[in-house]
């Protein structure tokens, strides 16, 4: 684990460019801190096919006991919780002095909560119910976010994202994509050969799923010309439909 | 017509008046009438007392053929003449020269025998009431009496009943600014009035009853939502997990889209539903100077490959700065959802133009269909023709946000085939 002080320290002695290489979910530890058992099942599930290491906490005591006795790249924490809050268990894990990244997933989307939460130093703020791959890519932001000095470059085949320059790599060539067209490639990048649904890119561009019939043609034609740039470079993938559910980089 | 009760009242008070008041009239008239000539007749019959005795103590006076000083004359009945010793009364008139008119006159006309024992005819006659005048009299009088009563009548009505009915204009003005949620207090009324407090209790207690079934009501739906968020989070993520396997078919794929599909739709419905009552319980809080030009700015920023894909021109008019003291997250939603709306209804190739002027931002967009009706635009669930997938919150939401900033004000209004959205301050 990397404290915050090292972070700086080593993002100063190091600068990118030789920066090491490792791979980004292999032995990543995150804690689930989640009273719903089923929901936690589910995103276990779910992290663990992403190769990620999960464990799990069902009510405060049992989450302060880990978080006080373990270190975690990323910890999915509940508000409401038996036996105490999930602001609290912030409060504390901030108290000991940790800087485990701290995504808050809760029920109440009340902004109080996520203003609250922020400002007692969680990193982001997902609110239920949410889908997986919308975690998935908020957790591997955060990861990345945390490990500056490590690695900072997503690459499927000859193709690199930078996440931090928004910046796209065909093999030493740059592949400009327009904004919507990277926030699309992205979820790809970071899940490639995986189904990425297209309600998920859908309220990652839109916000609400409500207006489906618009976002959903558009998403269409987001997908079709990043096709076709991808095509273009000579990149050698492809988003390839999945029976309309969605799309699949491979 | 509508009248006040005041008036209402004394409406027919008047008429009733002018009834009595007549009725009333003509008996007193006729009482003091009968009275005066029962009067005056009795004088005439002592007189003719009188006279009897002087004529036989004087005979001379069988001499008073014309009226004199002593008002009778007396004449010898002719033979064949009808003679009769009752008295018959009557009213005649009689030029009278200090009026220089003729008067009325109450005569008495009877017969009695002389001490010669001739039939001689007596005529007596006093000055009597005149009748026009004292008609004239009471009339006037009357009249006078009239205007006096309608008048205090309607002075009272005015000042005393006003001032009685004041607590009644108070419950009725508390009633009047009542909304419903607002949670404030009845204004107080201050009367001695026991119907009016009963009243006042009454609403009260209604009022109370209300705001807490509608407290309730609004925690329900609030709690119902919150309650529906962890089971709807567990089904979508586990169909997320389940379209993960490589294995599906394509229908089994399509399917478990289309399930999760709807289960977002109800999520979106949820998340509306808990947006209204946060609005509604004023639960944000966070008010600041905000600049509804920036905001558009930002969000037309953000919707601009979707206008692009659409083909709809977007032009931002920024004649001034709109701002205004509220949350910076609802002023946000409130655009937005303004936007999200404009280019949902737009058709391809229209045209979205926003406003800003000093105390209006408005949007305007091209209309697709004729207009839309003012009166339930703004309603919860209420949805257009053409809309599937839409909540029908979007611009309930909008409304309500409106509706906890007393200075705002929404409406909707629709000119040369283009809707307008407008924000009044």
């Amino acid at each position: 684990m990397v404290s915050c002080a090292l972070k700086t320290e080593h993002s100063h002695f190091f600068p990118k460019s030789v920066s090491k290489i490792v791979a980004l979910s292999i032995s990543m530890k995150i804690l689930i801190i989640e009273d719903e058992v089923e929901l936690s099942a589910v995103i276990q599930d779910f992290l663990e096919q992403e190769k990620f290491l999960v464990e799990t906490a069902f009510d405060y005591a049992s989450g302060l006991d880990k978080i006080s006795n373990y270190d975690y790249d990323c910890i999915l924490l509940d508000i409401m919780l038996p036996g105490g809050s999930g602001m609290e268990l912030l409060a504390q894990l901030r108290a000991l002095g940790k800087s485990d990244s701290v995504i808050i997933i809760s029920a109440k989307d009340a902004v109080e909560d996520k203003v609250q939460g922020l400002e007692l130093g969680a990193d982001d703020y997902l609110a239920k119910p949410f889908h997986l791959a919308e975690l998935h890519a908020r957790v591997k932001s955060i990861i990345r976010r945390k490990n500056q000095h490590g690695e900072n470059i997503i690459h499927y085949k000859s193709v690199s994202l930078f996440p931090d320059e928004r910046k796209v790599l065909v093999g030493n060539k740059e592949l400009i994509l327009n904004r919507k067209e990277y926030d699309l490639f992205y979820y790809f990048m970071i899940r490639p050969e995986k189904l990425v649904q297209k309600t998920t890119l859908a309220e990652a561009v839109w916000g609400d799923h409500a207006d489906q019939a618009d976002s959903l043609d558009f998403i269409y034609s987001q997908v079709k010309n990043l096709r076709k740039k991808l095509k273009d470079q000579k990149a050698g993938i492809d988003l390839q439909a999945v029976y309309g559910v969605g799309y699949k980089l491979v | 017509m509508k009248i006040s009760l005041k008036n209402y009242t004394i409406r027919y008070l008047i008429i009733a008046f002018l009834v009595i008041m007549a009725v009333w009239a003509s008996l007193f008239y006729a009482y003091i009438l009968d009275e005066v000539y029962d009067n005056v007749d009795d004088g005439l019959k002592n007189q003719k007392i009188e006279i009897l005795r002087g004529v036989y103590e004087e005979p001379e006076l069988l001499e008073t053929s014309e009226y004199g000083i002593n008002q009778f004359r007396i004449r010898p009945a002719e033979g064949d003449e009808e003679f009769s010793e009752e008295n018959r009364l009557s009213r005649e008139f009689f030029y009278m020269p200090y009026d220089d008119e003729q008067e009325p006159y109450r005569v008495l006309r009877t017969g009695f025998y002389g001490r010669d024992h001739k039939p001689y005819h007596l005529e007596i006659r006093t000055s009597t009431v005149e009748e026009d005048d004292l008609i004239y009299d009471l009339t006037t009088a009357l009249m006078v009496l009239y205007a006096v009563l309608v008048l205090s009548l309607y002075l009272i009505n005015t000042f005393v009943l006003g001032r009685a009915w004041r607590p009644f204009k108070i419950i009725l003005d508390n009633l009047n600014h009542y909304r419903f949620g607002t949670k404030d207090k009845l204004r107080p009324i201050d009367t001695n009035v026991l119907e009016f407090n009963q009243l006042h209790t009454e609403l009260d207690r209604m009022w109370r009853r209300n705001e807490e079934l509608f407290d309730e009501q609004k925690r329900f739906i609030e709690n119902a939502a919150h309650e529906l968020q962890t089971p709807l989070a567990i089904t979508i993520n586990k169909l997320d997990l389940l379209m993960e396997d490589e294995t599906l078919n394509e229908s089994q794929l399509t399917q478990i889209a289309e399930s999760k599909s709807s289960l977002l739709r109800l999520v979106n419905l949820n998340k509306s539903l808990l947006m209204l009552s946060r609005i509604e319980n004023k639960q944000y809080k966070n008010v600041e100077r905000v600049s509804f030009n920036d905001i558009s700015r930002e969000l037309v920023n953000e919707f601009q490959d979707l206008l692009d894909f659409k083909h709809i021109e977007l032009l931002l008019h920024e004649e001034s700065t709109f701002e205004i003291e509220m949350d910076r997250y609802l002023a946000t939603v409130l655009i937005s959802n303004l936007l999200r709306n404009a280019i949902k209804y737009t058709p391809e190739g229209g045209q979205i133009n926003v406003f800003h002027v000093q105390d209006r931002f408005s949007v305007t967009n091209t209309a697709i269909g004729p207009a839309l009706d003012p009166d339930i635009v703004f309603n919860r669930f209420h949805k257009g023709e053409q809309d599937k997938g839409s909540t029908g919150l979007g611009l309930a939401i909008v409304k309500s946000i409106v509706d906890s900033y007393p200075i705002l004000s929404v409406g909707y209004t629709y000119a040369n085939e283009k809707h307008m959205f407008f924000i009044k301050k």
